[in-house]
């Protein structure tokens, strides 16, 4: 008898165990279209679908403050400003500070003042040129944070200035996300808004969330990657010239400008990944700083990230086919196999 | 001193251990092979699931056309995996976007606001979102 038992026993836990195994932890998820792109986030645990409802409403709202498209927005209503104050909410007043304090801190590379350059190229329209100099010259002289004036919860901006927070709202917005997670228990979740990844927790398996970096060399095949991140409580955001360009007269024209030429970037590099840890205000630094170390190129790029050790890490990909990993990325980023990259790990 | 009697399998031990491999090797399969059924094609439009398509479960290859936002997409999806063959849309990034065949990966068309996501358990190897 007792060896009918035990084979019951076995059964039943065999059982157990495998519909354990098959059962798999299912997350709340929601896509949401926002500051023009969409978004993919999704929430695991009991208050999954708590934190993916609040997220939603979240990026709504953050959309209708930082907008620079849609006309009730306070950032369109600061561009149309032309040197009256404006009335600013507090959250749009401290961004903005942010932002010239990055500005400040890459020497000018990352500036929310560029919009009407980009405007002038048509990255923000269907319809893009290549402006003269003479038209980028004038437009040049109204880029610079020392047009937009911030005071005692009001705004203004110079007439002809106007910002643009692309750059940096979707960073900020990962933040914000981050703050829910963490208000709602959220254990594990994978947040990815228009390309600003925010893998929390870890994977159902307990693994690292597994985040690939895209080759900037074909941009549209899904399978061609330089590599792949393993991340936990995590911030990355990548920034390439590939991710969206025209072509004229046989020369390709990317989106990332230089405030200092009001041309596309020609550093040497093809994209810039920033990863950091899940501290608040590290997604709006990441999203800030792809953009900035990318006009930096490589060399200043890593003077930046060894003058501020241990606060993110980097891969760059370089047009002369090298992939630099930083070293803190070291054990946490593995090789495309057989790709056309040499990689470096830099300290 | 008690001396324990001599341990020596019988053949209800054999039967025992016969029936937990056998058990263990069928209980593998069925979750493996559940875990492959799962690979699903969700499309979406304006971030709200229209359809679901278990595509291991596919016998042939089917279309679908998807018109969303003033845009018409044109499907293939297979056991293979899912591609916009066609789209109207002035982008083309989700036909350059090609065949997608993994869990985790999706074709994102933004004027249409139409999403194709695969959705299944991400092999080990495999990844869960792309940057870029």
């Amino acid at each position: 008898m007792r060896k009918i038992t035990a084979v019951f026993l076995t059964v039943f836990m065999m059982g157990v165990l495998s519909a354990c195994g098959s059962r798999a932890e299912e997350p709340a998820s929601r896509q949401i279209y926002a500051m023009d792109t969409v978004m993919m986030v999704n929430a695991y645990g009991k208050s999954g679908e708590a934190a993916v409802e609040e997220t939603e409403q979240t990026l709504y709202q953050l959309e209708a403050l930082l907008s620079r498209t849609q006309e009730k927005s306070q950032v369109s209503a600061l561009n149309r400003s032309a040197g009256e104050p404006v009335e600013l909410d507090e959250e749009l007043e401290q961004l903005i500070e942010t932002a010239a304090d990055y500005t400040h801190a890459t020497g000018g590379a990352f500036d929310i003042t560029i919009a009407p350059v980009a405007d002038a190229w048509g990255f923000t329209t269907d319809h893009q040129r290549v402006p003269n100099q003479a038209e980028l010259q004038a437009l040049l002289e109204r880029v610079g944070m020392e047009h937009v004036h911030l005071k005692n919860g009001t705004g203004m901006v110079d007439a002809g200035t106007e910002i643009d927070l692309g750059g940096i709202a979707k960073g900020y917005a990962s933040d914000r996300v981050a703050q829910i997670y963490a208000a709602n228990d959220v254990p594990r979740g994978m947040v990815y808004l228009g390309g600003n990844v925010l893998a929390w927790g870890d994977r159902p398996d307990g693994t690292p969330w597994r985040v690939g970096i895209q080759d900037p060399a074909a941009p549209e095949n899904p399978e061609a990657l330089v590599g792949v991140l393993q991340l936990r409580d995590a911030f990355a955001i990548t920034s390439g010239g590939y991710q969206r360009f025209f072509e004229e007269n046989g020369k390709r024209y990317h989106h990332i400008l230089n405030p200092e030429t009001g041309c596309p970037a020609e550093s040497g590099l093809t994209s810039v990944t920033v990863v950091a840890d899940k501290t608040d205000g590290n997604g709006t630094m990441c999203d800030a700083l792809s953009t900035a170390l990318f006009i930096m190129g490589e060399e200043r790029a890593l003077d930046y990230w060894r003058a501020h050790a241990g606060a993110f890490d980097l891969v760059l990909v370089t047009k002369d086919g090298r992939v630099v990993v930083t070293e803190g990325l070291a054990g946490r980023f593995t090789a495309a196999e057989g790709g056309a990259y040499s990689y470096e790990t830099v300290s | 001193m008690k001396r324990f009697p001599e341990l020596k399998p019988n053949g209800w031990d054999m039967m025992v251990l016969a029936v937990v491999v056998v058990l263990g090797i069928v209980l593998s399969l069925g979750w493996m092979s559940a875990e492959t059924d799962r690979l699903t094609a969700k499309i979406s439009v304006d971030g709200v699931e229209t359809e679901a398509v278990n595509l291991p479960q596919l016998r042939q290859e089917e279309e679908r056309t998807i018109q969303a936002n003033g845009y018409t997409l044109y499907l293939v999806l297979s056991q293979k995996g899912v591609q916009v063959r066609e789209s109207d849309c002035p982008t083309q990034d989700c036909v350059h976007t090609g065949i997608i065949t993994r869990a985790g990966q999706s074709i994102v068309c933004l004027p249409a606001r139409v999403t194709v996501q695969l959705q299944g358990t991400v092999a080990e190897d495999g990844v869960d979102a792309v940057l870029g």
